[in-house]
Parts: C-alpha cells; sequence; structure tokens
C-alpha cells in the first residue's frame, strides 16, 4: 500500500471540455434549475409572443419576487440546521400591519411633517418586532427543546391573532412619501450603470485576488481560461440586468435591498463561524457538539436571524403594497420553503445556499407573472407550481441516482 | 461438510464509473462452511455482498453467481427476493428500528398475521423461541433501543435466521463487541454450521478467521488473490496476501521515554446524565503521563467510553473524584472547554459523532478549530487552507484533493480526517476512542505509526481499544476497567492476554500467575 500522500499531487492537465464536465457534474442541481428557469422563461416568452420578456415586466418580475426572496434567505439556514418555520409568512404580515399602523396612526400624530424620520422609525420598529419574534421563537426552540415545526405553527396562530388586532379587521395604508419608495422606488440609470461597474470591477478583482493567493500557498489553480469566461458570464448578467430594467424606470430599490442581503448572506453562510456551524449541525449534530459547537445558541441565532429577515420583508411587503392588510403574508412561508427547496436546500439538513434559493424563488415568481400573464385561472396556477416543485425534487433524485 | 458448492461465483466484474471494483472475481462456497473473505477496505468485499443481497440486481454486474445450482436472477430491488432464496446479510451498520421490539424488528416485513391484521402473541412466540433456540440472552418484549451493542447484534443475527436462511452472511459482526460476545457469536456460528446453514464471515480481525472458519478466500483491489484451507495459513501469511507483500510486524514499536504525569483522575464516579439513578462510572483511578501511550481494556458496557467522554465534559454527571490537569484540579464543562484545556477526543463512532460526511475534508478537518483561523466575524480561507492541508499531508490522507467529500474516502481515510481534526489543536492529551474499528490493516499501521510519533513528541495519549491485541501491541500501560471501576494500571512487561481478560471479566487477579 502507497503511504504517499496526493493531496497536493499535481493533476494531470485535462482540457477544457473534461473540466466543463467535471465541474457540471459537481454542481448538477445548480445547473439543473437554472435550465429549468430558462426553459420555463422561453416557454412563457413563446406563449405571450414575447410580452413576457419586456423590460416592464422583467422589473416587475424581480420587484415581485423580493418579499418571498427575503424570507427563502432565512429559510435555507433553517432548514440547512434541520428546523423549519411556519410563523415567516404571517411574521412579515405582521411587521407589515405594524409599519402601516405606525405611518398612518402615530407618527403622522406626532410629527406630521417629517416623512423621512417616520419613514425611518417605522423601518426600525418593524424590524425590531421581527428580531424580537425571532428572540421568542428561537429562545423557545433551542433552550426549551420543543420542536421548530410545533413552536412556529403555534407562532403563526398567534401572529394571525396578532394581524387581526392591530388593523381590527380593517385595511391602513402605508402609502406615505420614502416609505413607499422602499418597494416601489427606482435608482436613476446612470445610478443603476455605477452599480454595475462596481459589481463587475469586484468580480474581476476577486477572481485575481484568489487566484493570487491560492498561487502563494502552492495551491492547485483553477483553469484561467474557465475563471475568466465565468466572471465575464457573470459581468456581463450583471450589465444586461441593468441595460434591461434601464429600459423601463431603473434598478428597483427593492432589488437591490436584496442584492446586498443574498451577498451578506451567502458570505456568511461560508465565510463565518456562524454560517458553517449551521451546515455542521444540520449535517450531523452529534460531531457539532463534540467539536465544541454550541448547538443550542447556533439554534437559537438563526431563528433570530429568520425573525430580522421576515422583518425586512415585512417593510418591503408594506411598502410594496401599499397597505397593511389582514391576509398580509398570507401563504408566503409556503412559497419561501418551496423556493429554498427547488434551489437545492435538503430537508434532510446539511446542504443549501443562498443563491439556489434566490433561483427557486424567481421561478416561482416567474411561474405566477405567466400564468397571470395568460389568464391561467388561479387555481391551476396553484397546480402548475405543485407540480413543478414536485418534478423538480424528482429530477434532482433521478439525476443524482443516475450520476 | 461436503465438496457441493452451494454459491460459486464466476468471472465476476462489476463496474461503477470510473472504477472497477471487482474484476473478474471467482469463488466457491461449499454447502455448510463458514467461509471468510478477508481483504483491505475497498478490496471489493461489500460489492461482492451487495451483489449476493440484490443491491446490485442481476445485469449490472458482468459473469455469473451459481447459487443452488442455477443462475442467480435477482430483479431491481430485489431485496426480499434474496431473502427469500434464502440469502441473508447481517450488516456492520445494525439495521433495526430503534423504537420497536426485539419481536418487531426481528418480523419485521414478515409479520405473521390474521385476517389483515397482526398476530402479536405468534409473533412474540416465534421470536421467544428462535432466541431461545440459539441461546440469545434477550427479551422479546425489549425496545432495541435500550439494548447495547453487543444485544443488537444479537437481534440481527435472530432477524435473519427467523427467514430460515440457507447463506448468512456476516460483515464485520464483532466489530463493536466484547469478548464474551465475541466468544458467544462463535457459538453460535459453531451451532449453525452443525445445522447446515453456510456462512460468509467478513472481518477485519485476522484471528477470528483462525478461530471459526474452514476456508478463506482473500481479495485485493478487486480480484481474487486465492482462496485457501484456514488450516495452510497464518496470519502473517493472510496480512501478505491482502497488503501483497510481507508486513514484518503488525504493531510498530516506538522509541520512547514516558516523562511526568499530566493528567490524573482519582476515585471519579459519574451517572447517566439522562437517568441519574444509573451509574456508569463508580471509583476510576489513573494517572497519564506525558509521551505515553496509556491503553484502557475492558468489556463493552465496562464503561471505557462513557470514562473518555465524561473526562471530556460530553457525558456523565460527575457525582464524585477528582480530576487534575497538570497537577491542577480541572472541571470541564463541554467539548469547547476540553479543548481550550488542551484535551481532544477521537470519540467512537467515526461516521456518527466524527465526520459531518456530506461535507470536504477541508471543513471538516476544520471544524473544530475555526476559532483560530477567525478574526472578528470572518474565517481566514486561507489560513484554513493552509492549516488543514498541512494536516492532512502528515497523516497521509489520501484524496484528489480537500474539497472531496469524506463520504467519498475509505474508512482509513475517515479516521485520519478525524484525527487531523482533533490535532489541529495541538493537543496535550490525545483521547482516541477505539481509533482503528473497521479500517484495514494497512490504514491500522499508518495510524500506529502515528500514534508513536505524536507520543514521542510529547502527547500523552489514551487509547481505547476492543482488541487486545492491539492493547497489548501498542499501549506502555494498560488500565482493565470492569463494571465502571479501574481495577488495576498494569505495566506493558506484567499484561497479558489471560491477565486482563482475567481483570475484565472480575476474575480475582490474585488467582492467576502473574
Amino acid at each position: 500500500m502507497a503511504v504517499s500522500t496526493n493531496v497536493n499531487a499535481p493533476k494531470p492537465t485535462t482540457g477544457i471540455g473534461a473540466e466543463l464536465g467535471r465541474r457540471f457534474r459537481s454542481n448538477i442541481q445548480t445547473y439543473t434549475i437554472i435550465l429549468a428557469l430558462v426553459a420555463i422563461w422561453a416557454l412563457f416568452a413563446v406563449l405571450t409572443n414575447g410580452s413576457f420578456l419586456t423590460a416592464q415586466n422583467v422589473s416587475n418580475l424581480f420587484r415581485q419576487m423580493t418579499v418571498t426572496s427575503f424570507l427563502a434567505i432565512g429559510m435555507v439556514f433553517v432548514i440547512v440546521t434541520g428546523n423549519i418555520d411556519l410563523s415567516v409568512g404571517k411574521l412579515a404580515g405582521f411587521v407589515s400591519v405594524v409599519a402601516a399602523y405606525f405611518q398612518a396612526n402615530v407618527w403622522y400624530q406626532m410629527m406630521p411633517n417629517q416623512p423621512l424620520i417616520a419613514a425611518i422609525l417605522s423601518i426600525l420598529i418593524g424590524v425590531g418586532v421581527g428580531v424580537l419574534f425571532g428572540v421568542l421563537q428561537g429562545y423557545i426552540i433551542a433552550y426549551l427543546n420543543v420542536p421548530a415545526f410545533i413552536v412556529t405553527l403555534g407562532g403563526m396562530f398567534i401572529l394571525n391573532g396578532l394581524i387581526l388586532l392591530v388593523t381590527q379587521g380593517k385595511t391602513i395604508p402605508a402609502n406615505q412619501p420614502y416609505f413607499s419608495e422602499i418597494a416601489q422606488g427606482y435608482l436613476p440609470p446612470l445610478a443603476g450603470w455605477v452599480i454595475a461597474a462596481i459589481v463587475v470591477v469586484f468580480l474581476f478583482w476577486n477572481m485575481f485576488r484568489s487566484r493570487q493567493s491560492r498561487a502563494r500557498h502552492g495551491f492547485e489553480l483553477p483553469n484561467l481560461g474557465l475563471e475568466m469566461a465565468a466572471t465575464i458570464f457573470f459581468s456581463l448578467l450583471v450589465i444586461g440586468y441593468v441595460y434591461w430594467v434601464n429600459q423601463y424606470r431603473g434598478v428597483q430599490t427593492p432589488v437591490l435591498l436584496l442584492a446586498i442581503t443574498a451577498l451578506i448572506m451567502a458570505y456568511v453562510s461560508n465565510n463565518t463561524r456562524f454560517g458553517r456551524y449551521a451546515y455542521a449541525i444540520g449535517g450531523n449534530r452529534e460531531a457539532s457538539r463534540l467539536s465544541g459547537i454550541n448547538i443550542r445558541r447556533s439554534v437559537f441565532l438563526i431563528f433570530v436571524l429568520m425573525g430580522l429577515l421576515s422583518g425586512v420583508a415585512g417593510i418591503v411587503l408594506a411598502s410594496y403594497v401599499g397597505y397593511g392588510t389582514t391576509a398580509a403574508g398570507q401563504g408566503y412561508e409556503l412559497d419561501a420553503i418551496a423556493s429554498a427547496i427547488l434551489g437545492g436546500t435538503s430537508t434532510l439538513g446539511g446542504v443549501g445556499t443562498v443563491f439556489g434559493a434566490l433561483i427557486g424563488s424567481l421561478i416561482m415568481s416567474s411561474l405566477t407573472t405567466g400564468l397571470q400573464m395568460l389568464n391561467v385561472a388561479p387555481a391551476w396556477q396553484y397546480l402548475v407550481k405543485g407540480g413543478v416543485l414536485v418534478l423538480a425534487v424528482y429530477a434532482d433524485v433521478y439525476f443524482k441516482k443516475n450520476r | 461438510m461436503s465438496d457441493d458448492i452451494i454459491l460459486d461465483f464466476r468471472n465476476v466484474t462489476k463496474r461503477f464509473p470510473g472504477v472497477t471494483a471487482l474484476d473478474n472475481v471467482s469463488m466457491q462456497i461449499r454447502r455448510g462452511e463458514i467461509h471468510g473473505l478477508c481483504g483491505e477496505n475497498g478490496a471489493g468485499k461489500s460489492t461482492l455482498m451487495k451483489i449476493l443481497s440484490g443491491v446490485y440486481p442481476y445485469g449490472t454486474y458482468e459473469g455469473s453467481v451459481i447459487y443452488e445450482g442455477k443462475e442467480l436472477n435477482l430483479g431491481a430491488g430485489a431485496i426480499r427476493q434474496a431473502r427469500d432464496e434464502g440469502i441473508a446479510i447481517v450488516y456492520q451498520e445494525l439495521t433495526l428500528v430503534p423504537n420497536m421490539t426485539v419481536g418487531e424488528n426481528v418480523f419485521l416485513g414478515k409479520e405473521p398475521s390474521v385476517n389483515g391484521s397482526i398476530d402479536w402473541s405468534e409473533l412474540y412466540a416465534n421470536t421467544r423461541d428462535i432466541l431461545a433456540k440459539y441461546r440469545l440472552d434477550v427479551s422479546p418484549q425489549a425496545v432495541v433501543k435500550h439494548l447495547g451493542v453487543g444485544k443488537m447484534q444479537m437481534v440481527e443475527i435472530a432477524k435473519a435466521l427467523s427467514e430460515n436462511a440457507k447463506i448468512l452472511i456476516l460483515d464485520e459482526p464483532t466489530s463493536a463487541l466484547t469478548e464474551s460476545e465475541i466468544d458467544k457469536l462463535m457459538e453460535i456460528l459453531e451451532n449453525l454450521r452443525g445445522h447446515g446453514v453456510t456462512c460468509i464471515y467478513i472481518t477485519h480481525k485476522l484471528e477470528e478467521f483462525f478461530r471459526i472458519t474452514d476456508s478463506v478466500t482473500i481479495l485485493r483491489d478487486g480480484k481474487t488473490v486465492t482462496t485457501q484451507p484456514t488450516r495452510q495459513l497464518t496470519q502473517e501469511k493472510l496480512v501478505s496476501y491482502m497488503v501483497g507483500r510481507e508486513m514484518k510486524e503488525r504493531f510498530p514499536r516506538g522509541h520512547r521515554q514516558p516523562r511526568e504525569v499530566i493528567f490524573e483522575v482519582a476515585d471519579l464516579q459519574a451517572v447517566d446524565p439522562n437517568e441519574t439513578s444509573r451509574t456508569v462510572l463508580d471509583g476510576v483511578t489513573f494517572n497519564l503521563r506525558r509521551g505515553e501511550i496509556l491503553g484502557i481494556a475492558g468489556l463493552m458496557g465496562s464503561g471505557r467510553t462513557e470514562l473518555v467522554t465524561t473526562i471530556f465534559g460530553e457525558y456523565g454527571k460527575i457525582t464524585g473524584g477528582v480530576i487534575k490537569l497538570e497537577g491542577e484540579e480541572v472541571h470541564i464543562s463541554d467539548a469547547r472547554d476540553a479543548m481550550h484545556k488542551g484535551i481532544s477526543l477521537v470519540p467512537e463512532d467515526r461516521k456518527g459523532q466524527g465526520l459531518v460526511l456530506m461535507q470536504s475534508i477541508l471543513k471538516n478537518i476544520s471544524l473544530a478549530n475555526l476559532d483560530q483561523f477567525s478574526a472578528f466575524f470572518r474565517i481566514d480561507a486561507d489560513a484554513e487552507m493552509v492549516a488543514a492541508t498541512q494536516q492532512a499531508k502528515s497523516l497521509g490522507v489520501k484524496a484528489p484533493n480537500l474539497q472531496a467529500q469524506v463520504d467519498s474516502l475509505s474508512g482509513g481515510n475517515q479516521q485520519k480526517v478525524v484525527i487531523a481534526k482533533w490535532l489541529l489543536s495541538n493537543p496535550k492529551i490525545l483521547i482516541m476512542d477505539d481509533p482503528t474499528r473497521g479500517i484495514d490493516v494497512g490504514a491500522k499501521y499508518e495510524i500506529y505509526k502515528l500514534m508513536n510519533d505524536l507520543a514521542e513528541r510529547g502527547v500523552a495519549i489514551i487509547m481505547i481499544s476492543s482488541e487486545l491485541e492491539e492493547v497489548l501491541g501498542m499501549s506502555d500501560r494498560i488500565m482493565v476497567m470492569h463494571e465502571g471501576r479501574s481495577t488495576l494500571t498494569l505495566d506493558i512487561a506484567e499484561a497479558s492476554q489471560e491477565r486482563i481478560m482475567a481483570l475484565a471479566t472480575g476474575i480475582a487477579d490474585e488467582i492467576l500467575p502473574v
């Protein structure tokens, strides 16, 4: 038996084709889901004679996906640790009515001519309510050992009651200046281009920096051509997106907010202890415990994070709809869970990405928009969405088995 | 025993994408014999058995398997079919449902029924008969999760026997058993041989081949090396067939000089944290010196694992006694605390407690030590990579790169990853709970060498092992436990298998000659 180590053995040179093949196989799930998205878009583009891809529609499509996307990002972390959160839809709804309540009734009395300060205070209160509820649920789940399914199911009922208490069954307007910009605002075209430029510069800088650092430590370098191609591809995506939405009214504020949140959370998931521990706990709780990870604390913090993101989603929701209503957030938890799972999050825990959840969310909202444009009845929209979810997961199971 | 061939593998080849797991394997098994199957991990033993059990159905492999004179033709999803044909497997990883009773487990999938509902009295009566017939000391109504590993194994065997198996395949049946349980298993196997049941016996413990088998087939790299009657073989021969070269000594001897005492445990007492009326440690006393390997021997259930996990702060509730580290009394609250104090634990169950199987080698190695690489919130990926690479290299982890998932590695390499993880914190004391369980001879040898190196560098090592030969081969001193108590700590010069067994089983030490 050879005792040599092959950890850093230089690989035989392989062509770009082989490298591509290897990458494709190792990321098959990501590619499947992206291909599914492209297929869905192509289908709708044909069926709607191209109007699905008009600047206005694409702009609205992305704006529409933001609320559930915030929830889906948090849900990835929750499911990755082997938990579930059924309360997020109602929590976002509750936050939205609280924010609307303060916007419509409180600030107006206290400081009638300060819409900016009022908006900021509403945001703080809304996010605060989300965090507080996350703290409460997280504490009960992590420290009192009540299963997350039950705690959040109870939470869903409680929040529903709270929504009715706050609204008194009525609709509260939340369409005041500044506040409505959160979900309905657009950046001027120039600002959009500046952001695109920053992102592109960052993508290239990041690629070269990571290559440099790998080279410095003597690690094997990925194929330069391939990395360049990937970076150029992503740059073109960003540029293309900005170009497209600038044809309409510019980059949407909530999409920018979502992109920033997603970047931060993607970074957190991979480059912080908090993120790594979440994946380790979901992957093997016992091994994590013996590795000195404080599981209770990690799970608690995950639910606080989920509360925070629900708070953000609630604010965006209130601003997007322009009202706080009794039905606010109804069913969003299921969209969020479906998005995370479409995006490759394993219900068994330990596996899942923020990026995947966003794609999943985009698929869900593409289906909604596309079917609506085709005047498909809501009943059939549900049937199609449910079918797509199960089919997508089956496709994944199938490819994994036959790899 | 006769020359009647019950099972005949003819030129069986099984390919996976990129790997040929079995390469033209031919092997004949005679009716009524106990046939040993020997080979390192990855030699193809499991693949062969998966063909027999229908996990890889007919048509997914080349060559043919003749069973009872005709071609074995198992369809897809044929696990049930294989059982009906009389082929039963007891897997290394137990496949019992923990929340069900012994009887329910034995008859799982073939519950006796009357008018569509389960006939419970019949089920339990049958279970009782089977258990009694083979002298298995388990109650049919006992819930499986309350049983020890040894008894669970017995239930697995009872389950296989309840199907009137003609061929019983035992895949590493003794890896978690104590000496007395192994004795019992051997009795059962003798008994089965008497009844004409054919057994295929897979193990990593070479001495068991000589204890029980009639003939042995050796596999190496997916090929049959040879099949020989056991009486023509010796351990040395077996090892050389397995690895393809002579292995001079199974246990490399270090040249180490144990130094001062670093760790002391005096009269440690502890109870089960979930069931405080149950005493798990009832007076354990020993000390540990820098640069030595202290072996802990004892039967399963003697409290070995409980002792080390209690010291590590992760199991027992300490009710009495003193633990001293470098002369100072310490109270270790949990794993993190233990690591901060310089104690590492390589846990007993590699897959269940040691690794996050779906993650990369890199992430597994760094998991317990991310603090080292973190500044504020951020993990320094470069520092992490450098440290993990260095560990993986020094332990000789064989993998294409550190991004490979650990569940793609062989058992020996997985164990090296676990050890790498626990060495990353530079421990003063390294506790290893059954570090070579279920891994092949070559990898064992590498781990032994590593242990010697560490001890020479001054690390104090505690090694628990179920294999007496290993304890005797590796330790400087051996502490023997019996029913939650420490009996004696023997110097290696005064230790022998007989003496350790006498202490471990509670027979008075004095009556035996030293």
